[in-house]
């Protein structure tokens, strides 16, 4: 276990000094543990997140692919390939790799809509994401949804209705039969910012808490909910704070650094595993795009912060520049990879391409189990 | 002839509603900084505020009740729900306590409910619903769903004005549709200024001797295509647009069935538990004897609407579906 972050005592943060909180400047370089009624600065080491190379060459490659496969859907849309519309997680795939790379290959991962890197991590082929965005038989749907509305049974990935809240009670419903089974798993599952203002996310998690079911829950917060900024949607200094209510640890954390994702998402899943019950991790990110590929995002979006978190917090340059400063890869070893995440990514796309519509004949089919 | 959009309209009605009644707001997601995902509020935060023109955190039900209550004090709110699908957020403030607040004499509950509805290219299983069929079996609701520029301006202020909650579909399809796109019969001018389209009165789109075709909300397009297909093959088919499901017309109904004799009932929503089957049943019991053919219904199969267009193609009832059932009818 790479449990290596000191957990540096330092004294309870104020509630005044959690008033003026600023993610890009406050969580550059600790992250805020919340216990009880308390939450505390921790310190990060960077050096002791340090990944060894085999695992650095894993985490880069699902990281370059995530982006990759998002930007040949992209192209694919504007080519008319791609039926409906499409969510992308520029920005948050360190959030979405991270920290579904925790989980063990029989543990459940329960997606949103904009985890393409935790469905990689989890090792759903990039030809069958693509299948599902081009509306194709051979897709996971079957044609029936598109988009990130889409699980991958053989590797133990929900799928998800458009409804946000809806999967969290789904997710704690995993958790719950893993208890009974007594099986020694956890589940892993997201809400974004905007879908912690739902019902059903407080009744998830308070129904998890009381039952200590084993559960993550990390909160995907790209500080906008489609064009909703988080000043419209909630009046709490940081969402991870509400973990206190319901009476399970709470993380407020850089969302775009993926080794620290990594970790605290490890240390929450294993927690979960020995009977620990639920843990709120909020992921903070910024949304490097719009909503959907239809979105004029930049009419409402704060474009001065934008740019400020694309220049400095992209999760990907963010984690090339750490592996070249620790000296894990070289800068050669790097560009290999991203060229290699591209060109898996474009081979799927063409073979997803040459799968068929389904029949047309066979729409009102397969209703109910036979 | 001020030949607006089916969106202006929409707009255009809730802007002068606010500007008429101050009791009047706006809540749903995204609307007042972005403008609403349609667009139909762009620019009405900047002139109303955001007190009237409010953002809601995405609480479906959390922002439903408490307009409800809002409305209960008062105020006349009007919510949007992004898409009609996620209505279903909200479902128990709408039908156990909206619904029935009257009829367990505590006074009305003036609001409107602005559901987006129906298909768009590729909406899939949650994004393409037909609600009506969620309500209309709950007492105390309204539910109007008009298909014409007109209409949606003229019904959505009647709306406002109701001291009932009213589930007011408007079809994103629509949309962007300018009169002059359509087939003549829904070419219909907006007027500028004031007026109102009264509940409960349905359209006829077109006067027709051997048969009627019963329709509302997107189908009327198709609707229409189809009686013009008969047309040309010698059959003159009637075609009513309902505008309002509660109330329903139902003398227009009865009439123009006793005037054909020949029943057909088209709607995109799914056919089985569809408002169509009211209808055919409300026929039955009181003009059973004035038919010359059984009922006949197109609407959508038993199964969710699906994403990949052959699918979603197979899937919504065409204009060739409509003129096979219209032609078995006439041969009847
Ligand atoms: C219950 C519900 N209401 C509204 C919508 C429409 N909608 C889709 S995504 C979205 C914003 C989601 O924001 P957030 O939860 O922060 O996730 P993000 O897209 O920012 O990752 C909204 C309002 C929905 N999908 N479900």
């Amino acid at each position: 276990m790479r449990a290596k972050i000191q957990n540096a005592a330092s004294e309870p943060v104020r509630s005044e000094e959690l008033a003026g909180l600023d993610f890009f400047r406050d969580l550059a370089d600790r992250y805020l543990s919340i216990e009880g009624l308390e939450a505390r600065w921790v310190p990060i080491q960077r050096e002791d997140l340090r990944p060894g190379k085999p695992d650095a060459l894993r985490l880069h490659h699902l990281l370059s692919l995530t982006r990759a496969v998002e930007e040949t859907l992209d192209s694919a849309f504007r080519s008319g390939h791609v039926p409906g519309t499409a969510f992308f997680s520029r920005g948050n795939e360190a959030a979405g790799v991270g920290s579904a790379s925790c989980l063990r290959e029989e543990e459940w991962l329960v997606p949103m809509h904009r985890n393409c890197g935790a469905h990689l991590a989890k090792g759903h082929p990039p030809v069958s994401i693509m299948a599902h965005f081009f509306g194709r038989a051979g897709g996971p749907s079957e044609g029936r949804d598109g988009n990130f509305h889409m699980g991958y049974r053989p590797k133990k990935i929900t799928q998800l209705i458009s409804h946000i809240g809806t999967m969290v009670p789904i997710a704690a419903g995993i958790a719950w039969a893993a208890k009974l089974q007594r099986n020694g798993q956890a589940v892993l599952t997201y809400i974004g910012d905007g879908g912690t203002s739902s019902g059903d996310f407080h009744e998830a998690m308070n129904f998890a808490a009381v039952r200590k079911f084993p559960l993550a829950v990390v909160i995907d917060n790209n500080q906008y909910a489609y064009k909703t900024p988080l000043s419209d949607q909630y009046a709490c200094p940081a969402l991870a704070l509400r973990a206190s209510g319901y009476g399970v640890p709470g993380f407020l954390i850089d969302g775009t650094d993926v080794l620290l994702v990594r970790e605290v998402v490890s240390r929450a899943l294993e927690r979960a595993r020995r009977g620990g019950g639920p843990t709120l991790i909020e992921s903070v990110t910024m949304r490097l795009g719009g909503h959907s590929v239809y979105d004029r995002f930049t009419d409402y979006v704060d474009m001065e912060k934008f740019k400020l978190w694309q220049e400095k917090r992209d999760p990907i340059k963010r984690f090339d520049q750490y592996l070249i400063e620790y000296e894990v890869l070289t800068p050669e070893e790097i560009a290999a990879s991203h060229a290699r995440a591209r060109r898996e990514a474009e081979e799927a796309r063409d073979t997803a391409l040459k799968l068929p519509f389904p029949d047309p004949a066979k729409v009102a089919e397969g209703v109910f189990a036979e | 002839m001020s030949l607006i959009t089916y969106r202006e309209a929409l707009s255009a009605a809730l802007w002068e509603e606010m500007e008429r009644d101050e009791r009047v707001f706006l809540v749903g997601e995204d609307i007042g900084l972005g403008g609403g995902a349609f667009y139909i509020t762009k620019g009405f935060q900047q002139h109303f505020g955001r007190d009237r023109v409010v953002d809601a955190p995405l609480s479906e039900a959390g922002f439903t009740g408490a307009a409800i209550g809002a409305a209960l004090a008062g105020m006349r709110p009007v919510v949007e729900y992004q898409f009609a699908d996620f209505v279903t957020e909200a479902f128990k403030m709408i039908v156990d306590f909206a619904a029935g607040n009257h009829y367990r004499r505590m006074g009305p509950v003036p609001i409107v409910l602005r559901l987006p509805s129906a298909a768009l290219v590729s909406g899939g299983p949650y994004h393409s619903v037909n609600p009506e069929s969620w309500f209309f079996g709950t007492p105390g609701l309204k539910i109007v769903a008009p298909a014409t520029a007109y209409d949606a301006k003229g019904m959505l202020k009647q709306a406002i004005r109701d001291d009932n909650p009213v589930i007011f579909m408007e079809y994103k399809k629509f949309y962007n549709y300018r009169p002059a796109d359509l087939p003549p019969q829904l070419q219909i001018d907006v007027p500028e200024g004031d007026y109102t389209v009264p509940f409960g009165q349905a359209r006829t789109l077109r006067e027709g001797e051997d048969l009627t075709l019963l329709t509302f909300g997107t189908s009327v397009l198709e609707a229409l295509e189809a009686a013009q297909v008969l047309e040309r093959e010698g059959v003159s088919a009637e075609v009513i647009d309902l505008r309002t499901l509660v109330p329903m017309d139902k003398e227009a109904i009865l009439r123009s069935v006793k005037k054909t004799g020949k029943l057909l009932i088209l709607h995109e929503a799914r056919k089985r538990g569809g408002v169509g089957g009211e209808i055919a049943a409300l026929i039955a019991e009181e003009v059973f004897e004035h038919l010359d053919a059984p009922i006949r219904r197109v609407g959508a199969p038993d199964c969710p609407v699906p994403l990949s267009p052959p699918l979603e193609k197979a899937y919504l009832p065409g204009t060739a579906q409509v003129v096979g059932a219209l032609r078995e009818l006439a041969a009847f």
